[in-house]
């Protein structure tokens, strides 16, 4: 039978085929061995490789992050797990003052080919801490790479490749599609390559730059705007940092108008960093404003909020409307 | 088939959980994914979905129970005891898209069946071709050409890379609301400023939404500006007569066929050229310019034929150079070779100039009569119609005639209308008589 896996299977089966192919690499975090994780990532790994290479941890963010920094210095690939992205500021003094800057700092007579993963994003109707979108601060810092999948053929195949990166990657797991559809996914190992994005479907009216989870609602936005016949050209951007601006830049070349969607916060966000590449590179193309449709400025909501932050289908597809008309 | 579910493992290390309320009764049927009962755990109260398709035949527990990870829970007779049925019933599971809450103990993963397309990743894109046309620009020169509702996207830009700049769009707008000629030569200056105030009248009466505006190309221009010059300088006054060609019609037949072999197509334009020359010889003023400065007739003594011809891009005019010394063969070769060369645009400019009289073959579309505008600065152009069978007197009997319209165009202010009698009459009797206009040439 085909190999059809959600993320979560398609994540925790790229784990797998790396641990067996290179003894090398480790997995640790809080929960992750026994429990095989909060979200069952990892599950069944320590039964698997033993409580050596698969272990749990103390509740202590900066110690995972740090301890694989060493890990890593002496010869092994840790692939560590933050429960939630918003429990990774803990760890930040070591993300932003070891992890980034290693290789630079010994002339790089060391590298860290370490991965940190996490769950991001909201959706989930989670607790505070649990819903953050913070890609843009840690795609901020020279030194590290930021990976996100929005499918389980991509989350495989990016984490792979993570894994096999000889510079630290954090790789942010969309939580709220971690289990939302399978894809059928090739059994062996593969590698798709980081800092390149991807035209997930063709079009010349407008470019919709996104990843993650919002790349469905997307997807679902574009059906609704293509039977006023507008026709999007989406790109799932797949790594933040480093960033594919070719790809996106000649797209909007082509359609002359540009919008990206993210889930984080409106300003100061990826999205705004996209936007000032399109200005410098395609400012002569451009026959709309380049928007933004985004979360908003505030803490992510509680529950019941979080449907009014999270761009809907419907805010996406009013928007793309209002763009190409201008 | 008996389906034992085990209480499951629902994360972050809860061991035990209470069971809160059943939410089906024994004997329910329940599809994969439908909540069976809510369960409490220290960290949140959660509802566990069941895992088959089927019928509840056992409750294993009662409500207030703690119940221990691992321990059946519920059994589900599932449907189908035959395998046959069984794997029917399971594709079908297979294919519906189950929606479930699942039980994770922080917050609510979505999870579903549904299948995504499988990734395209290594198809390269077919590249399509982009229908719209693309000019740069910055946005104040867009909104510019809006403010001013000129389509941004027919403007030819000069900036770099061939950038619209402002200047080419006030520059195209001003094109729009101008008179369509700047005349180059002097006017009466009270007649420009009549034509101006019309032009941009005529502006302002359209809405822009109900027409289209096309800004002249430069060879429609240099048309414009010819014609203008030539109409509003030389006084024009037209001639006309119908010349029976019955006989250079025969004439012609006989020898079409035969030349056609030899690669030559053969029209009446060449006999019609020999008519014209030998009528230019008796009366050289019509292969005369008018010099307005030094008030002099110049009389040319050269015969260069322009052949009026209609292109893709506008009206040319491309030269047969001393016409006078070629034979009506060598002239219909010379004819196809510069008006084919004229329509692909492959003509160069030196044989588009210093013609001494045009002939305009609107006939060949099939006008009839024409007034032909002379082609400035020479004195006179003549217009050739259609041959049509026609009823005429000959010899006072009706008899049907080929006959060939003229039409004789001539500055006035240099030739006398009889003198334009006269040169029709010259090409009526060559062209009537095809041999005598053999002879003669």
């Amino acid at each position: 039978m085909a190999n059809v896996l959600n993320i979560v299977q398609a994540i925790n089966q790229a784990l797998e085929i790396e641990m067996e192919n290179d003894p090398t690499v480790v997995v640790y975090g809080e929960d992750v061995g026994l429990e095989g994780g909060v979200f069952r990532v990892t599950a069944g790994l320590q039964k698997k490789f033993g409580k050596d290479r698969v272990f749990d941890t103390p509740l202590a963010e900066s110690a995972i992050v740090g301890t694989a920094v060493g890990m890593a210095i002496n010869g092994l690939k840790p692939v560590v797990e933050l429960q939630f992205m918003g429990f990774s500021y803990p760890a930040f003094n070591q993300i932003i003052s070891h992890v980034a800057r290693m290789r630079n700092r010994s002339r790089g007579r060391y590298n860290l080919p370490m991965v940190i993963r996490a769950p991001y994003g909201g959706g989930i109707r989670a607790l505070e801490h649990h819903s953050e979108s913070t890609e843009a601060i840690y795609a901020h810092i020279p030194g590290i790479k930021v990976v996100i999948p929005s499918t389980p053929y991509d989350a495989k195949g990016l984490l792979i490749a993570a894994i096999r990166d000889p510079d630290p990657v954090l790789f942010l797991e969309p939580k709220r599609i971690y289990r939302a559809f399978k894809q059928e996914v090739p059994e062996e190992a593969y590698e798709l390559p980081i800092g390149k994005a991807k035209i997930v479907e063709e079009g010349e009216d407008v470019t919709i730059i996104t990843w993650g989870a919002m790349v469905r609602d997307v997807q679902k936005a574009s059906e609704m705007v293509k039977e006023k016949g507008i026709y999007p050209e989406i790109i799932d951007l797949r790594t933040i940092s480093p960033m594919d601006r070719e790809t996106f830049v000649e797209s909007v070349k082509k359609t002359g108008r540009a919008i990206v969607v993210h889930e984080a916060p409106k300003s100061f966000g990826a999205g705004a960093e996209i936007i000032a590449v399109i200005n410098e590179k395609a400012f002569l193309y451009l026959e709309a404003p380049p928007t933004r449709i985004t979360g908003f400025d505030t803490t992510f909501p509680l529950p019941r909020g979080e449907k009014h932050y999270i761009p809907s289908p419907e805010r996406i597809a009013k928007t793309i409307e209002d763009v190409v008309k201008f | 088939m008996r389906y034992e579910f085990r209480f499951p493992d629902i994360g972050e290390g809860i061991r035990e959980g209470t069971l809160v309320k059943w939410l089906v009764n024994v004997g329910d049927l329940v599809k994969e994914g439908q909540s069976l009962a809510e369960v409490e755990t220290d960290k949140v109260t959660t509802e566990i979905p069941s895992p088959k398709n089927g019928k509840i035949v056992e409750l294993k527990y009662k409500e207030g129970d703690t119940i221990e990870v691992d321990e059946v829970f519920v059994v589900i007779e599932t449907e189908g005891e035959n395998k046959e049925a069984e794997s029917k019933e399971d594709v079908e599971v297979e294919k519906q898209v189950v929606r479930e809450e699942s039980a994770g103990v922080v917050g609510e993963v979505i999870a579903s069946s549904e299948v995504i397309p499988a990734s395209n990743e290594l198809i390269e894109p077919t590249t399509k071709t982009t229908k719209k046309k693309k000019v740069l620009a910055t946005p104040v020169a867009r909104q510019l050409a809006k403010d001013l509702g000129i389509d941004i996207t027919t403007i030819e830009g000069t900036g770099p890379n061939g950038r619209v700049m402002k200047e080419d769009i006030l520059r195209a707008k001003e094109q729009l609301s101008k008179p369509v000629v700047q005349p180059k030569f002097e006017v009466e200056p009270v007649q420009q400023v009549e034509k101006v105030e019309k032009a941009e009248k005529l502006a302002i009466e359209y809405q822009s939404e109900n027409i289209k505006r096309i800004p002249l190309t430069r060879i429609r221009k240099t048309i414009a500006d010819q014609m203008v010059k030539s109409r509003f300088t030389i006084p024009h006054t037209t001639a006309m007569d119908e010349i029976d060609v019955t006989k250079l019609v025969e004439f012609r037949n006989r020898y079409k066929d035969g030349l056609k072999e030899d690669g030559i197509n053969i029209t009446y334009l060449p006999f019609i050229i020999k008519a014209v020359i030998k009528a230019l010889k008796e009366y050289p003023v019509f292969n005369s310019t008018f010099d307005e400065e030094n008030e002099e007739i110049i009389l040319k003594h050269f015969y260069h034929i322009g052949i009026a011809t209609d292109t893709d891009r506008g009206l040319m005019v491309p030269v047969i150079r001393d016409a006078d010394k070629k034979s009506i063969i060598e002239l219909a070769k010379e004819i196809e070779d510069i008006t084919t060369r004229a329509k692909e645009n492959k003509i160069e400019l030196s044989e588009l100039k210093g013609s001494t009289f045009t002939i305009t073959n609107y006939g060949s579309i099939g006008g009839y009569f024409g007034i032909p505008i002379i082609n400035y600065p020479e004195s006179a152009i003549l217009g050739v119609g259609k041959i049509v069978k026609k009823p005429i007197v000959r010899d006072d009997e009706i008899v049907i005639a080929y006959v060939l319209p003229l039409s004789l165009s001539y500055d006035h202010r240099i030739i006398d209308g009889a003198s334009g009698a006269r040169f029709l009459n010259v090409l009526k009797e060559l062209l009537t008589n095809p041999d005598m206009l053999l002879l003669k040439s």
